[in-house]
């Protein structure tokens, strides 16, 4: 009987006119194409300068800060008034005016002698460009000003050395950590939701009735609708590894087993929510809605695209019951640190506690529906 | 016209007598907004940082101390030895270990140099710079002061003065709130509306529809004023969330800021609606909008990535999603306070694409007739 | 004495404060077509769903198939065929197909699949459509079809829920053929139906107004007793004194 059941799943999947392409495509997407895009680097931050002391130091502070490499220089000799006026239409990050003086300020040989004659202003509008911006200025104007100092003490300062390192990715590859995210993103796209609205759609078509007049057990049919699902989900994470590793030549650090439990469970938690969504829908479109506005919640605040150190206490608190920042926490740890399951089990803990809570409520739901 | 009234007074019938979808409709980008206003951020706060070193060494200790009275950063565990930090990472506690060389206190006081590591999980580029940054802040501090203990006398400063425009507090929702509202408002619409057609196609009542003397053009838009409706209702609430609970300023104009959301929303009713129009079954519509445009949306329009830092062929892409014009324009207006001028571009763009979207679906539209 | 496959007493089903099902009791013979009348809304399928094991009933008691509708749903479920008034097979899959998954749902094996697919295509003339998606088939064709399959694991009784919606007299008439092969083969036939020129082809109908059984009997004696015409006058006349009654 179950051999029967999941073949017709199976061939329903397959014809399906779009689920086989979006399956092929999408570890192409994850892996080739949206890690370029979810790069934090801030680069090329667009410079305008005003010189209003004119003297052969301010070019070369001006000349130093164009060569730095971290700046797209707009102007080099632009009135105050023009450069405000492009930082008000956008189209600059940050305003740097050399005052008259500056020349004499290094001069002056008591070092160090009022404020530096140099002024930064930069756009925060988008918050990190806007400071980093204002730092990378910052270490330009302050190197410039000890290197041309006359007075400028060589004296070594007492203290100590500090020196940085990093670990898992010593090179701060952006992409490398965002891989293991997405491919967490993909799987919750694909599987975790559409076995539920297919059993909508089953609903609604009235196919589901001629089931249920039969000795198939209402679990046994559901067990048998995650099988493709299941399939699909695998065959989805090895693809954007085997992907992840031609192209990059990232390689997973940690167990496949894990990997291979970890799915599994995340799907079973993503389904049986779905399940509990749809019972309570009244129709496709209801289902679809409110599925959509979890896994936008769940996506958003699983730490997969900011970090959830950085949301305030509740919101921190709410993510606790998110499955996704467990899958994707321990998905991570797999892939980038070389863990197991013995490293990440509280992850695996939390998503069965959650996933036998939603299946409990899901299945009880289901049979009082139906 | 009174045909046209009468359908429109149908459509809206038919959308509000739907309660429940209406509310859902409705409560979502409330939900949302005051989630994601506040969850999404990339600010680094209340970073574990672990510490390998001699405790009972007094420069360790104050340095530690100072670490731990910093807002971002808080000291999680002293380890015995450098072993046993690959471990304690894996675990994924602290984001960054401390690493102090042996007598530091006497070697530090001595001018030789003492020796002390960062060591950053750098799993996350992004929390291993920051946390990297602070604590480099921290030490250069304490630094600073060690001199200053020694000489007598503050060395020099040579920071200049540094203005921040128009996000002086550095608020991270100035950053994310609009990408957010932009997100918000673009998916929603454009969900609701991608059933408009394709549900009458599937029950069977275009065809009564169609045959009515009424032009496809009315009917079209008689089919999108309800939605049109709702949108709003999103709009304003989604604003004044915004605004009181977020606390994102409204330096602009709002009367520029609802037109600019008006041709806004309109795009993506348009988008909806042209989704709508080409696909078979309600199901398709809603996993079109669903799932194939919110992946792009969120990760290409800038909201939390910034489109500067990708590669050209990405940001050519991401000038085709309607968010990331209104996300720029609304940063605009709301927080830099600019006029029509500063967001013409924008503006412009978003129009051409209400005027194109809306022109092919109903251009579709007949020729399915 | 007569074998009945379907016995019921008393059977009452109730949603919160509205009684659908009020009160009704009968029974049905070995290879009987019995055909339950009602207006939309009358309570027929509601009835027809307890009798299938989809739901319980409220109270009251009975047997189908010899197992008991309050505790015995599953062991109904293997021993009965059903077909809805929605036409409810799998569009997406091939004729054959729809076969093999229904038969194996119920414990064919594959070579009993095999034989049996043979066997009914043959005998409803689709030989050719075998391969054919069953989306892609007429009306009249997956009506004929979806009665097979709801015949693939030769139940002892077979439920009809308005089967006939939607299709031309001809088409009907075809299908009533089919019908009366199966009752002839000893299969009892439970059919709803509000077409009252079908109904004239049952052994017997009932016809039930606001949750009860107003008349029961063969067509024949319904006509006398009510002094109509045809079964449409007797529907009328029935429906009519239910509606006054209230």
């Amino acid at each position: 009987m179950w051999k029967y059941l999941v073949k017709k799943e199976f061939k329903q999947f397959l014809r399906d006119p779009g689920m086989p392409g979006m399956v092929l495509m999408f570890p192409f997407l994850i892996i080739l194409v949206f890690p370029f895009a979810t790069n934090m680097e801030i680069r090329n931050v667009r410079l305008v300068m005003v010189d209003n002391d004119h003297s052969d130091r301010s070019h070369l502070l001006m000349e130093k800060c164009a060569s730095s490499g971290w700046f797209e220089v707009l102007d080099v000799n632009a009135a105050p008034e023009s450069a405000q006026a492009l930082m008000d239409r956008g189209r600059t990050d940050a305003i740097l005016t050399i005052d008259n003086g500056f020349s004499q300020y290094l001069e002056d040989t008591r070092g160090g002698g009022g404020s530096v004659p140099v002024g930064i202003k930069v756009n925060t509008v988008n918050g990190t460009r806007g400071s980093i911006a204002g730092q990378y200025l910052n270490t330009c104007v302050t190197g410039f000003i000890s290197d041309n100092m006359v007075s400028s003490s060589a004296a070594a300062m007492p203290g100590f050395d500090v020196s940085g390192s990093y670990r898992f990715n010593p090179y701060l590859d952006y992409k490398l950590y965002m891989i293991p995210g997405l491919i967490v993103i993909a799987i919750t796209m694909m599987c975790g939701f559409l076995p539920a609205l297919n059993i909508v759609s089953e609903k609604e078509k009235g196919t589901i009735e001629q089931i249920n007049v039969t000795p198939v057990k209402k679990t046994a049919f559901i067990a048998c609708k995650m099988v493709p699902y299941v399939a699909v989900a695998y065959f989805m994470v090895f693809t954007c590894l085997l992907l992840a590793y031609l192209v990059f030549g990232y390689s997973c650090r940690g167990s496949y087993f894990a990997i291979i439990v970890y799915t599994l469970a995340h799907i079973l938690v993503m389904a049986s929510f779905g399940l509990l969504v749809s019972n309570f829908s009244e129709n496709t479109q209801q289902a679809m809605f409110v599925i959509w506005f979890f896994s936008m919640i769940f996506m958003l605040m699983s730490g997969v695209f900011t970090p959830i150190e950085s949301m305030p206490q509740w919101a921190k608190t709410i993510t606790y019951a998110n499955p996704l920042r467990y899958f994707a926490d321990a998905m991570r740890a797999i892939f980038l640190k070389g863990c197991g399951i013995r490293e990440t089990w509280p992850d695996l803990a939390c998503l069965l506690g959650i996933g036998s809570l939603t299946m409990t409520w899901a299945v009880l739901s289901y049979k009082k529906t139906a | 016209m009174r045909q046209i009234l009468s359908f429109i007074q149908k459509e809206f019938r038919h959308i509000f007598r739907d309660v429940r979808t209406t509310m859902i409709v409705l409560v979502m980008p409330v939900v949302q907004i005051i989630l994601f206003g506040y969850a999404v951020s990339t600010e680094v706060y209340n970073v574990v940082v672990d510490v390998v070193g001699d405790m009972t060494d007094p420069e360790v200790r104050r340095i530690v101390e100072r670490i731990d009275a910093n807002e971002y950063l808080r000291i999680g565990e002293v380890l015995p030895s450098v072993s046993e930090i690959e471990g304690r990472f894996r675990r994924g506690s602290p984001k960054a270990v401390l690493c102090f060389g042996d007598r530091f206190d006497s070697q530090a006081g001595s001018g030789k140099g003492a020796s002390l590591r960062i060591v950053a999980d750098g799993a996350d580029p992004n929390t291993a710079q920051t946390v990297t940054a602070y604590l480099m802040g921290v030490l250069a501090s304490e630094q600073m002061e060690m001199a200053t203990a020694l000489t007598g006398s503050s060395g020099p400063s040579f920071s200049p003065n540094i203005q921040l425009m128009y996000n002086p507090a550095m608020s991270s929702s100035y950053n994310f709130v609009p990408g957010v509202m932009g997100l918000i408002l673009m998916l929603i619409c454009s969900m609701m509306t991608a059933v408009s057609i394709v549900r009458e196609k599937e029950f069977g009542t275009l065809e009564l529809v169609l045959v009515s003397p009424v032009k496809p053009f009315w009917i079209v838009l008689s089919k999108l004023a309800p939605y049109l409706v709702l949108s709003l209702v999103n709009y304003v609430s989604v604003l004044l969330l915004a605004h009181y609970v977020m606390g994102v300023p409204v330096n602009g104009s709002l009367t520029l800021l609802t037109l600019a959301s008006l041709v806004f929303v309109g795009s993506s009713l348009g988008l909806g609606l042209l989704v709508s129009v080409i696909s078979k079954t309600q199901q398709t519509a809603l996993m079109i909008c669903g799932m194939g445009l919110t992946m792009p949306t969120m990760m290409l329009s800038g909201i939390i990535f910034p489109c500067e830092s990708m590669p050209a062929v990405l940001q050519a892409i991401s000038c085709i999603i309607p968010a990331k014009w209104y996300v720029i324009m609304v940063k605009k207006i709301m927080i830099q306070g600019v006029g029509f001028a500063s967001v013409a571009k924008e503006f412009a763009v978003l129009t051409g694409m209400m005027a194109f979207l809306l022109y092919v679906s109903i251009k579709k539209f007949k020729t399915r007739l | 004495m007569e074998e009945k496959t379907v016995m019921i007493r008393n059977l009452v089903k109730k949603f919160g404060s509205f009684t659908a099902v009020d009160n009704i009791s009968f029974e049905v013979s070995r290879g009987e077509i019995f055909g339950f009348l009602g207006a939309n809304g009358a309570g027929k399928t509601t009835a027809m769903r307890i009798l299938c094991g989809l739901s319980k009933p409220t109270s009251g008691e009975g047997t189908v198939a010899g197992f008991s509708i309050n505790s015995e749903q599953e062991q109904i479920k293997r021993h009965i065929g059903y077909m809805s008034q929605k036409f409810s097979l799998y569009p997406d899959l091939k004729v054959w197909e729809n076969f093999e998954l229904f038969g194996g749902i119920y414990g064919l094996n594959d070579k009993e699949i095999r034989i049996k697919t043979d066997s009914m295509l043959k005998a409803l003339s689709l030989e050719d459509a075998r391969n054919m998606y069953v989306r892609d088939m007429p009306l009249g064709w997956k009506q004929k079809l979806a009665f097979s399959i709801a015949m693939v694991h030769d139940p002892e009784i077979v439920f009809l829920d308005e089967p006939t919606g939607g299709v031309d007299p001809v088409t009907r008439r075809n299908f009533w053929e089919t019908i009366y092969d199966a009752a002839s083969k000893g299969v009892t036939v439970f059919v709803t139906t509000h077409y009252m020129d079908e109904a004239e082809y049952c052994d017997r109908v009932s016809i039930m107004v606001d949750g009860r059984i107003e008349a029961l009997g063969s067509p024949a004696e319904l006509k006398e007793a009510y002094g109509a015409a045809d079964m449409d006058g007797v529907f009328t006349r029935i429906a009519g004194r239910g509606a006054a009654g209230q």
